[in-house]
């Protein structure tokens, strides 16, 4: 059962499209998996398009670039089915296979090979550009991660499994901002182990391989 | 030829949008069905003047501004059969789509190499829109064409197939349930699925 949804005033600004594109993605992969956020949405929709797409009386009307816009347009022809491209949205680790949201399928092609962190920590990095760091993060079953906390804002997404983290239980489907203020260890009891999608809003600087080293989760969520 | 081109003085242009989302509703399922002209030209003229109000605030400088309100109505046009009349009304259709040109606009604008673009996060003009309960389209294909492969099948062969892998039942359960041995409900799986797997590699 999903808990952890993106706020409302999250889904307004997304729905605006003024939310950041890290966390836009994030929300819009969320919203795949969550019909009780896809509702929100089509009402914040609605609302958005009562309030945006207003009459203003005082317009300076533009009769002529109307109608050589109307001749324009219906001059095009209709638009031939466009078959959306063959993304099976599908990744792959030890033999195990996720289905991933529709929003993340893009992302299927950027995602780099999974590396073995630490202990049961697995990682995939995906390539987002200026966008920032995302990584596909498994944690195998009855994986463990020391106690840390976080640089920036972390945004994670549940999409397949559970995990614990001696403050909340997270299930699939679970949207949730990590902060530095959040010290916690998560920790895997789910049967098959948990994968999550991870976008640092803003992209981390380290200041130096051994801080690095020294502490490989700061990059992470967990 | 330019029907009913608007920009009325008339009352029409102060209707509200749900107030009229019946008969817009309408002219699009026209536009969809007829390419009708005058249908579309009702629609753009009740829209483009409130669409250029959305998108002067958004955009800031008149060019983009009609750029985006082109855009958005040329969409509107040639995509008209997207409109579902079920899921929203035609204003939260019309505006979610100038919400997604203006994202890409603006990122484009920005000249940002983040790989996001509006089609991702918002499938309004999909083909299909995501439902947590539909079948996707790739699976969709792929159930269609292995049903088809399974007709080819011989019947014993089907009926072994389907009861395994579309109901979901053991070879065991299988066997008790065609009186058969478990040991023909195993050689028969195996010949369907080498058969099916031939016949897929024939597919490519
Ligand atoms: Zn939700």
């Amino acid at each position: 059962m999903i808990k952890l949804h993106p706020t409302q005033a999250q889904l307004v600004e997304f729905a605006e499209g003024t939310l950041s594109p890290a966390m836009s993605l994030v929300v819009a992969a969320h919203c795949d998996m969550c019909q009780h956020c896809q509702e929100k949405l089509e009402v914040i929709n609605t609302q958005l398009a009562e309030s945006s797409l207003v009459y203003d009386v005082s317009e300076q009307e533009l009769p002529g670039g109307y109608s050589e816009m109307l001749s324009r347009i219906t001059s095009l022809p209709a638009s031939h089915i466009d078959v959306p491209a063959q993304q099976h949205g599908i990744i792959e680790l030890d033999g195990k296979t996720f289905k991933l949201p529709r929003a993340l399928h893009r992302y299927v092609s950027k995602t780099g090979n999974w590396s073995h962190l630490v202990g049961k920590l697995w990682q995939a990095p995906v390539d987002l550009g200026d966008m920032g760091r995302a990584n596909f993060i498994y944690m195998e079953k009855g994986g463990r991660v020391p106690e840390h906390t976080h640089k920036g804002n972390e945004i994670t997404l549940v999409l397949d499994g559970e995990f614990s983290d001696g403050i909340s239980h997270y299930d699939t489907g679970d949207f949730m901002i990590m902060t530095e203020d959040h010290v916690h260890a998560p920790e895997s009891n789910a049967s098959e182990g948990c994968l999550v999608f991870s976008i640092v809003d803003q992209p981390l600087h380290f200041t130096s391989g051994l801080a690095r080293l020294l502490n490989p989760f700061s990059q992470l969520f967990f | 030829m330019l029907v009913g081109i608007p920009l009325e003085e008339s009352r029409s242009n102060v209707t509200k949008p749900k107030d009229c989302a019946d008969e817009m509703a309408a002219h699009l399922a026209a536009v969809a069905e007829s390419r009708s002209k005058t249908s579309f030209a009702k629609v753009f003229g009740y829209f483009a003047p409130r669409l250029r109000s959305y998108a002067l605030k958004q955009m800031g400088n008149e060019a983009l501004a009609m750029e985006l309100v082109q855009d958005t109505m040329s969409n509107v046009w040639q995509k008209a059969h997207l409109f579902n009349a079920e899921k929203g009304s035609p204003s939260t259709w019309i505006f979610t789509i100038a919400r997604n040109i203006r994202f890409d606009m603006l990122r484009k604008l920005q000249n940002r190499k983040e790989d996001v673009c509006s089609d991702d996060l918002w499938p309004v003009l999909c083909e299909q829109t995501p439902d947590a309960n539909e079948v996707s389209l790739d699976e969709q294909i792929t159930l269609e064409q292995v049903g088809q492969l399974f007709d080819v099948l011989p019947d014993k062969q089907r009926a072994v197939i389907e009861a395994i892998y579309i109901d979901g039942k053991s070879q065991q359960e299988v066997a008790d349930e065609l009186c058969i041995p478990l040991g023909t409900v195993k050689s028969r799986t195996r010949l369907a699925l080498q058969r099916l797997k031939d016949m897929l590699q024939d597919y490519d």
